[in-house]
């Protein structure tokens, strides 16, 4: 096939500019030790472009380690990505990941698919070493008492219930009342995930799910769907979606007016992604979305988007935030570790009490699976045309409309 | 309120319907003369979705006039493809015919991702949010013209099968092959120029469906999918049959998502699928010949 081979090539272009990139200081002072990371993302097929996001976001963070005298404990040791490619195959994932620990890489990062990391981390399990997932969600990920799993983002359970008490906690400060959650999701893991959670967690809240619509990704008309939700009468509508089935929902409940007090997108690829939002500012505006997001309070994390806007003329979203903290969490496991060792690493990592980084959360800090305790999703909201941290409170900056006037009906 | 909710149900389908009569119609053509599966028939019409995006965004113009470029254009290239790729393989056997349109389907959609990327592109026309409510159903503008357009052009092909020269040869061919080329019809010719009209018209429903949908390098299997049911449900190159066939499964659709919970709406449209194939193999009304 064209697209594979001539994206490959285009792959290992940059794949070998990047490792000769980070070679080269190595190479100027001969004695200067280096410590290798790999990743394995799906930097070619269908998520190319999203997979090309995280990378923006490791190679941004490798280099400012780097530039800044690299892995100080290790004498100085910079860091080096080495490259692997998945295209969001299981087999895939597993021989790149075998293929990279060979070459003696002390973690490994990625995948993106939760069925590709949940392969893969048994391999890294049995060979000890390290496995910083990045964007991969699924909850069971981190059970079964691994050792060598660490998920600095939330999970699943994390991003539905957090996004759910975050909507609460601003309803409770608008002093609306919200008894009737709407939700539609796509059939596949990710949205089922997320609709179980919502679902679930109805009872702690103390709203009823009154209608909950799992939907195929490749439907072209939402209209029935959506006259059904609004006969339901829901306070809120929650849409887990990916961008083309979420714009036509958007779409199409604008047009319905759908009556709730707001539109939420769950982790969803489209409601606050720029793309989106400048293809239609009339519609996005003041749309909600519970995603990963960095920390707008946080001076670091302001030079950081600054940064990445700069270099890739483009904005820094939740695949860059999530791999850029990643490596921000393995320098500083790498310094405390003072070693490449992969065992010494994974104790290291195991104690991480991280408070410089740029997440919307307290410090990071792993429990005895893997996750990050105080891994939390932001509230965004876009207004301005720009997504806006609006939640948590002590982390907004800027007040949520809500509820919205023009979903009101 | 549920009578609004069906008849709300039943505008939807019916609008839905006619695009997916178009996409089969055009199916149907290339299978009643070809005798071959197209499977690249959704990748045709994405590359027509991308024609119109890029026709809209780097010259304006609108998503409905670019038929008047796309519609020859895809005639054209339809045509092409027939004489390079399918021509050559014609007494090939069937499935390897299939495993042809399934790489030509691979191929475009791959070469689509490397030219465009992955990311999801929209067409914006100032008329996209207009819409006006009839009882208490919500009727989009540019859904009714799609449905209006595709409706249009199924019977505009209708006629054009029934009165011209060109048309009567391929009703000729559809219906017996060995007799058409006795009578002097010049075959190749008459295969290559049917899937070209086949292309143009799923070509169009592509133009049509833009203003309201989203491009992107995989966004034919939507159509493709319902296409193959509605082809079958309406009879294998019957074309009156793919329009009627087209409003059945739009409604059974829409009708199912109201209906049942969750996404069991799709297995409404494939429960029909299956009775057909089982039950009426040729179709509810009437196998191939052209008709």
């Amino acid at each position: 096939m064209l697209r594979a081979r001539v994206s490959r090539r285009n792959f290992l272009t940059t794949a070998g500019a990047v490792v000769a990139v980070g070679a080269m200081p190595a190479l100027g002072r001969a004695q200067a030790k280096e410590v290798k990371l790999g990743y394995i993302l799906p930097v070619t097929g269908p998520l190319a472009f999203e997979a090309q996001l995280a990378l923006n976001g490791l190679q941004l963070a490798v280099d400012e380690v780097n530039a800044a005298g690299g892995i100080k404990s290790l004498g100085g040791a910079k860091l080096v990505l080495l490259p692997g490619d998945t295209q969001q195959k299981v087999e895939l994932g597993n021989s790149e990941a075998a293929r990279l620990m060979d070459q003696g890489v002390s973690a490994l990062i990625g995948p993106f698919s939760s069925l590709v990391a949940y392969s893969v981390r048994q391999l890294t399990e049995k060979n000890k070493t390290p496995f910083l997932l990045l964007a991969a969600v699924a909850d069971n990920l981190t059970e079964g008492g691994l050792r060598y799993v660490f998920r600095v983002q939330p999970n699943g359970k994390a991003m539905a219930t957090l996004t759910m008490n975050n909507m609460f906690e601003m309803a409770k400060a608008a002093n609306v009342a919200i008894k009737r959650v709407a939700m539609m999701h796509e059939d596949g893991n990710f949205g089922t995930t997320m609709g179980n959670h919502v679902e679930a967690f109805g009872g702690k809240l103390g709203y009823a799910l009154v209608q909950r619509v799992p939907y195929s990704l490749k439907s072209p008309d939402f209209t029935a769907e959506l006259s059904k939700v609004k006969a339901s009468r829901p306070d809120l509508l929650v849409i887990s979606g990916y961008y083309g089935d979420s714009k036509i929902i958007a779409e199409t409940a604008a047009k319905l007016r759908i009556g709730v007090h707001a539109l939420v997108g769950l982790a969803n690829a489209a409601y606050s992604n720029p793309k989106f939002i400048a293809d239609n500012r009339e519609l996005t505006d003041q749309l909600f979305d519970g995603n990963y997001w960095h920390n707008p309070k946080s001076e670091r994390a302001r030079a950081v988007f600054a940064a990445y806007q700069k270099r890739f003329n483009a904005t820094l979203t939740s695949h860059g935030v999530q791999a850029y903290a990643v490596i921000g969490v393995l320098r500083d496991a790498l310094e405390r570790a003072g070693s490449a060792d992969r065992d010494k690493l994974r104790d290291a990592l195991a104690k991480t009490n991280l408070a410089d980084h740029i997440l919307p959360q307290d410090a990071i800090k792993f429990d005895d699976t893997g996750e990050n305790v105080n891994a939390t999703p932001a509230l965004l909201q876009v207004q301005g045309g720009k997504p806006v941290v609006v939640g948590p409170a002590r982390f907004a900056e800027a007040k949520p409309v809500f509820p919205v006037p023009k979903w009101r009906g | 309120m549920t009578a609004d909710l069906l008849l709300q149900a039943a505008v939807s389908g019916v609008l839905l319907g006619g695009v997916y009569g178009l996409v089969a119609s055009g199916l149907s053509l290339i299978f009643g003369v070809l005798r071959i599966i197209n499977f690249a028939h959704g990748a045709v019409m994405m590359l027509a979705m991308y024609a119109t995006y890029w026709l809209f965004t780097l010259g304006a113009v609108d998503p409905y006039l670019s038929i008047l470029l796309t519609g020859p254009l895809f005639l054209v290239l339809g045509i092409v493809i027939e004489r390079v790729v399918i021509e050559p393989n014609r007494f090939a056997a069937e499935h390897n015919q299939l495993l042809l349109t399934l790489g030509l389907a691979l191929f475009l959609e791959n070469l689509a991702l490397v030219l465009w990327q992955g990311d999801y592109r929209t067409v914006r026309p100032a008329y996209a949010n207009a819409s006006f409510v009839i009882g208490e159903a919500l009727v989009e503008v540019p859904r009714l013209i799609a449905c209006g357009g595709a409706v249009i052009m199924a019977l505009g092909l209708y006629a054009l099968l029934r009165t011209t020269d060109v048309g009567k040869a391929i009703r000729a061919l559809a219906e017996e092959p060995e007799g058409a080329m006795l009578m002097g019809i010049d075959v190749g010719r008459i295969r290559a120029i049917a899937f070209g009209i086949g292309c143009a018209s799923v070509a169009i429903a592509g133009a049509l469906v833009t203003p309201f949908f989203y491009v992107a390098p995989d966004v034919g299997e939507a159509f493709n999918i319902m296409a193959f049911v509605v082809v079958v449900l309406g009879g294998m190159g019957n074309f009156v049959g793919a329009l009627l066939g087209g409003f059945i499964v739009g409604l059974a659709e829409s009708l199912g998502a109201t209906l049942l919970p969750g996404s069991l709406k799709l297995l409404v449209v494939f429960a029909i699928f299956v009775l057909v194939l089982l039950f009426r193999p040729a179709g509810l009304f009437g196998g191939g010949r052209g008709r």
